[in-house]
């Protein structure tokens, strides 16, 4: 096929040639080449050599070996043209037009006629029609006269067909095939015809590989012309060369060797520079390697290497990435009995895939220390001071120390036990400077936050006695007693729930001032910070009296909720605003009292609030829960707790910040007081920070109770305790 | 000595103050591992060389300022001292144990106690002041307080009649009394009653000739007292107010401070007398102020990081000892404003100091874990001795009587141990 593609296009190259040569118009060019490709496909099996030697051939064919393709074809073509010249070549030679091809003439003479590109008329007036190449004349062909040629119209069957070449004078009988596009071309149709319209498709460019690369592509023209843009750089290069400016290969090298080898080299980075060989040895990634083998590999494995029939289905089973191993283990008697090992191929085919396909990087190994990576806690020494040690043991009392409090300056401590004693003690040295006989358990002491006025509050079952206890500057406790015997009844408490005495003068020099009896029994007292209200919580939490305010100075008493929610736990005031902290069982209320509304309501993650304490910044609650936690709300934040603190392993019975420090204490029943360091910022942007600095263990456990309060020192890092074993502990 | 040669070794040169003991100055070689026991023996073999054996006398070792409790080597890689080049060791006499005397039993907590020459004064919980001969004997017992006694203080007399001592006592009654012991009448008199705290008055400090007295007070103030008579201007009769007290029935002229200082965030815990114009006040507040008297202004502030309880001078070292909330004794130079070092052994709080009158490296501490405690300011990790007695916390410790180391506390009795004095301390 390749050959006759080759054939086809030098045959078209001839056709060209003839057309120059016979100066026809355009649309015989066309049928021409069309009918040479005709020709083509009649000659099958010979090769480009022989087909230059077929043309000639063929011309030689029917009119003495001088006839060419063209020429002949030109002439049917001017048959085509002028059918009067038809009827006297068909008398002529009508054996002749049996087969063109029927003998190979490469080997006879050229008698092609030389005369070239001139009106062949000029010779009708010689014998001699034109010159063969070496110059010989070629004779005019015999020509009969008319009757001859009337006899051969008559006599010739082939008359019809023959014509007469003009260039050689002879006669040419045509052939079927060239009469049928003779008569296609009258009849207006493709002179090919439609055999030749319609060739079959073949896929030069095919997906099939082909035994020789091939291409259909005939060359362009720019392969035939020189580059102009060539010829002007080989001449500017010619230039150069000649100028001087350009020197040959070999000169350059002689300049090389002519120059010091010994000459200090300018190549600056010459020494950086790394060799690639160097740099790629350094840059080498090795490869990852294999695992060893183990003992299932082994030829004689142990037995529980072995699958047994489920793990041998379920490694059937498996997908072949799926399972866990890709053998299966094996075992042998003996060396010899090993047979060749399968998957040999396949595994180190799929490790060179390995090793070809994944990417090796090269990893910058991270140095990270484990304890950069939890988050930055202050240490602890910074943080100090906060309480550390045991200072002292405050000893006298003989049951649990339900409830303690400092004064303001910090030189006393009033504690309440349950063996009916309110005990004053002197902070530095332990030593009990009072002792207050009540008719009860003292369940709640509270002394007044102002430093003006000296009294302490007990709560003695379902009384608040209000003490004065003397001790401090003396002054500060007569004017607070002046105050207090400043008080005129305006006779308005009888509608009041709870009732106001006074004692008489015995009482009063033992320092008992006013008695506030409620109905039920009192759970909590706490002091507003400016020490002349004061609020009490009773035990049927949930009735309207439940949550009492009192005025101390005024001897008034509001209840301020009509239905509280919940079972009241504790309350508190608001450090700074008139805000009132209510917290029931899980919810913390918090009212303003100047609007009498509801501010906020926190949720504590917790099942029962057991304490309370705000901050005496007045922006951040700590509670305490008998589920053994401890929230931290920050009221900026959210009405959900900010940090729940779970490291008492007991309820929490106490919870308390400290008054200038960044410290709070939690006492729990697990025995332990726990400090913490919980700064607040000035800044809103920044969170509070909590860290817990110390554990305060001391205090034994009675009765499933251990610690149960806590305290801050008012000045200094020191936290009291009062505990079930009827002590006090300080720690500093 | 015969030595191994495999055992490391040092040389050492030996020395001393006491020319009593001096032995010749040549190097020894001694084994690194050497104790103070082993370094005793070789002192001992030295003295007696040629001689009778004398008794066998004691010796502590000092090697750069500090006492070998250790072995050598160990002490001296604490030092970082090179134990290439010849060791200077320097050899005292070690301090004979504290004797316990007596036991003075009261009615109440003993809160403070100070000696002076052959009496001793000792302020109760009870109101009452005490007072005891040195032999053991109460002399009197005087009361005109109405609040538990915080502090006592003796007035030095300077060349006048012995035999009238006057001495001072605050109490938390807000008032500072001013008395005077007549020996021969055997009688108490309260000249002064100073008054103008407003807090019980926690301690208090008479200046060396005796004319002036500082008070500190839990009300933060520091407030200076005038005793010299009808010199000073506050003395104007219309400022006086007559007092009853309880005890005697006469009535006392009341004083008003010349000066009071503020400055001092919490309670004032404790003053003491530099020299005879400034004073050092310790506080709650952390801190430690001195204070000019003549210019009534503070120059001074050294931050601490506890609240101290107490503090004591010495003009023999110029250096400050102070008793904190946290179980240590430390020792301040106000000079260069360092804490020059701890002593920590104590297991309370410490709530008393003082130092030797006599020698410029001992004193006492006392602590609520019931112990009194003797140290030299060369032995930081370890005291001399503890010095037990007492029941219960202690609450106030003197060594005002160079002989006698006094403790108070809250098992109601002073102890008394006696301390015998060398007779030649350099």
């Amino acid at each position: 096929m390749a050959s006759r593609v080759s054939m086809v296009s030098t045959k078209l190259k001839q056709a060209t040639n003839g057309k120059r040569t016979l100066d026809l118009d355009g649309e015989e060019k066309e049928e021409q080449q069309l009918m040479m490709k005709n020709h083509v496909d009649d000659v099958d099996d010979s090769d480009d050599s022989e087909d230059s030697d077929d043309e000639t051939a063929d011309e030689n064919e029917d009119s003495s070996s001088q006839d060419e393709v063209y020429e002949e074809e030109d002439e049917t073509s001017e048959d085509s043209e002028s059918e009067d010249e038809q009827p006297e070549k068909k008398d002529d030679e009508p054996e002749k037009h049996v087969d063109e091809y029927e003998y190979d003439s490469s080997d006879e003479e050229d008698v092609r006629n030389t005369i070239g590109n001139i009106p062949i008329e000029w010779y009708n007036d010689y014998s001699h029609i034109g010159y063969d190449v070496e110059g010989r004349k070629l004779l005019k062909p015999e020509h009969g006269d008319a009757l001859d040629e009337f006899l051969q119209k008559a006599d010739d069957p082939n008359y019809w067909r023959t014509v007469v070449n003009k260039m050689t004078g002879q006669k040419v009988v045509l052939s079927d095939a060239d009469i049928e596009t003779i008569q296609r071309i009258q009849a207006s149709k493709h002179p090919a015809g439609s055999e030749g319209l319609y060739e079959p498709w073949v896929d030069f460019f095919s997906n099939e590989v082909m035994n020789m690369p091939v291409t259909g592509r005939p060359p362009d023209k720019r392969s035939f012309i020189p580059s102009k843009w060539e010829k002007q750089r080989v001449g500017q290069m010619v230039h150069a060369l000649k100028m001087g400016w350009m020197k040959p290969r070999g000169e350059i090298r002689k300049m090389k060797l002519a120059q010091d080898p010994n000459a200090p080299s300018l190549d600056l980075w010459k020494e950086d520079a790394e060799p690639e060989i160097t740099k790629r040895y350094r840059m080498h990634i090795p490869a990852p390697k294999e695992p060893l083998p183990g003992h299932a590999e082994s030829f004689n494995p142990p037995e529980e290497y072995l699958l047994d029939a489920e793990e041998e289905a379920k490694w059937n089973d498996q997908e072949p990435e799926d399972r866990r191993m890709n053998f299966k283990p094996q075992k042998f008697s003996s060396y010899r009995t090993v047979p060749k090992y399968g998957l040999f191929i396949n595994e180190r085919f799929s490790r060179l895939l390995d090793l070809y396909l994944a990417a090796r990087q090269r990893k910058m190994k991270m140095n990270v220390n484990p304890e950069d990576l939890i988050p930055k806690r202050p240490d602890k020494k910074d943080l100090q001071p906060y309480p550390t040690k045991e200072g002292m043991v405050y000893k006298g009392h003989t049951d649990m120390i339900r409830s303690i409090s400092p004064d303001p300056s910090g030189q006393w401590l009033v504690s309440g036990s349950d063996d009916s004693t309110l005990k004053l003690w002197e902070v530095s040295t332990g030593r009990c400077m009072k002792t207050f006989k009540m008719e009860d358990k003292v369940t709640y002491v509270a002394w007044n936050p102002n430093p003006a006025i000296n009294l302490v509050a007990a709560v003695v079952g379902s009384d608040v006695i209000i003490i004065n206890p003397g001790l401090v500057d003396k002054l500060v406790c007569s004017n607070t007693d002046n105050t207090l015997n400043n008080f005129e009844d305006s006779g308005e408490s009888s509608k009041s729930v709870v009732v106001w005495s006074s004692y008489d003068v015995e009482e009063k020099d033992k320092g008992f001032r006013i008695k506030v009896s409620h109905t039920t029994a009192i759970v909590q007292f706490t002091w507003h910070n400016k020490g002349d209200y004061f609020a009490t919580v009773q035990k049927d939490g949930n009735k309207s009296h439940a949550v009492l305010i009192h005025q101390l100075s005024k001897r008034q008493t509001q209840a301020p909720f009509s239905k509280p929610k919940g079972l009241v736990q504790r309350v508190s005031f608001h450090p700074l605003h008139p805000y009132f902290f209510v917290a029931t069982q899980q919810h913390i209320r918090i009212y303003n009292l100047v609007k009498q509304e509801l501010h906020k309501k926190l949720q504590a993650n917790c099942k029962f609030i057991s304490s309370i304490d705000v901050h005496p910044g007045g922006d951040n609650v700590i509670i305490g829960s008998y589920d053994s936690r401890l929230c931290w709300f920050d009221l900026d934040l959210s009405t959900k707790p900010y940090q729940t603190l779970k490291y008492h392993k007991k309820a929490l019975r106490q919870v308390a910040y400290h008054k200038h420090y960044p410290l709070f204490a939690s006492a729990s029943d697990d025995g332990s007081v726990i400090v913490s360091h919980g700064k607040v910022y000035s800044d809103q942007l920044l969170n509070p920070l909590i860290v817990t600095v110390k554990v305060l263990r001391g205090h034994k456990t009675a009765n499933h109770l251990s610690v149960l309060d806590c305290k801050f020192h008012p000045t200094q890092p020191w936290v009291f305790s009062s505990g079930a074993d009827s002590t006090i502990r300080l720690y500093v | 000595m015969a030595t191994e040669d495999v055992v490391p070794h040092v040389q050492a040169k030996f020395f001393t103050r006491q020319e009593q003991y001096s032995i010749p100055d040549n190097p020894y070689s001694i084994p690194a591992s050497i104790t103070a026991k082993e370094l005793n023996n070789i002192i001992y073999s030295v003295l007696n060389e040629g001689k009778t054996a004398n008794s066998f006398i004691e010796f502590d070792f000092l090697i750069h300022g500090e006492f070998l409790r250790t072995s050598l080597e160990t002490h001296l890689e604490e030092k970082n001292v090179s134990s290439e080049a010849v060791i200077e060791i320097e050899y005292v006499e070690r301090q004979a144990a504290p004797r316990p005397e007596t036991s003075l039993a009261h009615d109440d907590w003993v809160s403070c106690v100070r000696g002076s020459n052959s009496l001793i004064l000792c302020g109760c919980y009870d109101n009452t002041l005490k007072l005891w001969s040195r032999d053991g004997k109460c002399l009197t017992t005087i009361s005109g307080h109405l609040a538990p006694v915080k502090c006592v203080e003796w007035i030095p007399s300077n060349g006048g009649s012995t035999a009238d001592r006057m001495f001072i006592s605050g109490s938390q009654d807000q008032t500072l009394l001013v008395w005077c012991w007549k020996e021969s009448q055997k009688a108490v008199d309260c000249l002064y009653a100073c008054k103008g705290h407003a807090g019980s008055v926690d301690c208090a400090a008479v200046n060396t000739d005796g004319a002036r007295i500082v008070t500190g007070s839990w009300d933060k103030m520091v407030k200076l007292w005038s005793l010299v008579d009808g010199l000073t201007v506050e003395e104007e009769e219309g400022e006086r107010t007559k007092k009853k007290l309880k005890s005697s029935g006469k009535s006392v002229s009341t004083r008003v401070p010349l000066v009071t200082l503020s400055g001092h965030k919490e309670a004032v815990s404790s003053v003491t007398w530099l020299d005879g114009s400034t004073i050092c006040t310790s506080s709650w507040d952390h801190t430690l102020r001195v204070w000019d008297m003549t210019r009534s202004e503070q120059t001074q502030i050294v931050e601490g990081s506890k609240a101290f309880f107490s503090i004591a001078y010495s003009p023999l070292s110029k250096l400050i000892l102070s008793a904190s909330a946290d179980k240590h004794v430390r020792l301040h130079d106000l000079r260069t404003k360092e804490m020059k070092s701890t002593y920590t052994s104590h297991t309370g709080l410490v709530s008393s100091v003082d130092w030797s009158k006599v020698n410029e490296h001992l004193f006492i501490s006392g602590s609520h874990d019931m112990l009194m405690k003797l140290w030299d300011t060369r032995s930081p990790k370890a005291p001399l001795y503890n010095l037990i007695g007492q029941d219960d916390k202690i609450l106030a410790v003197d060594w005002s009587i160079p002989e006698l180391m006094l403790s108070g506390g809250a098992d109601n009795q002073l102890k008394i141990f006696n301390y015998e004095l060398r007779k030649k301390m350099k």
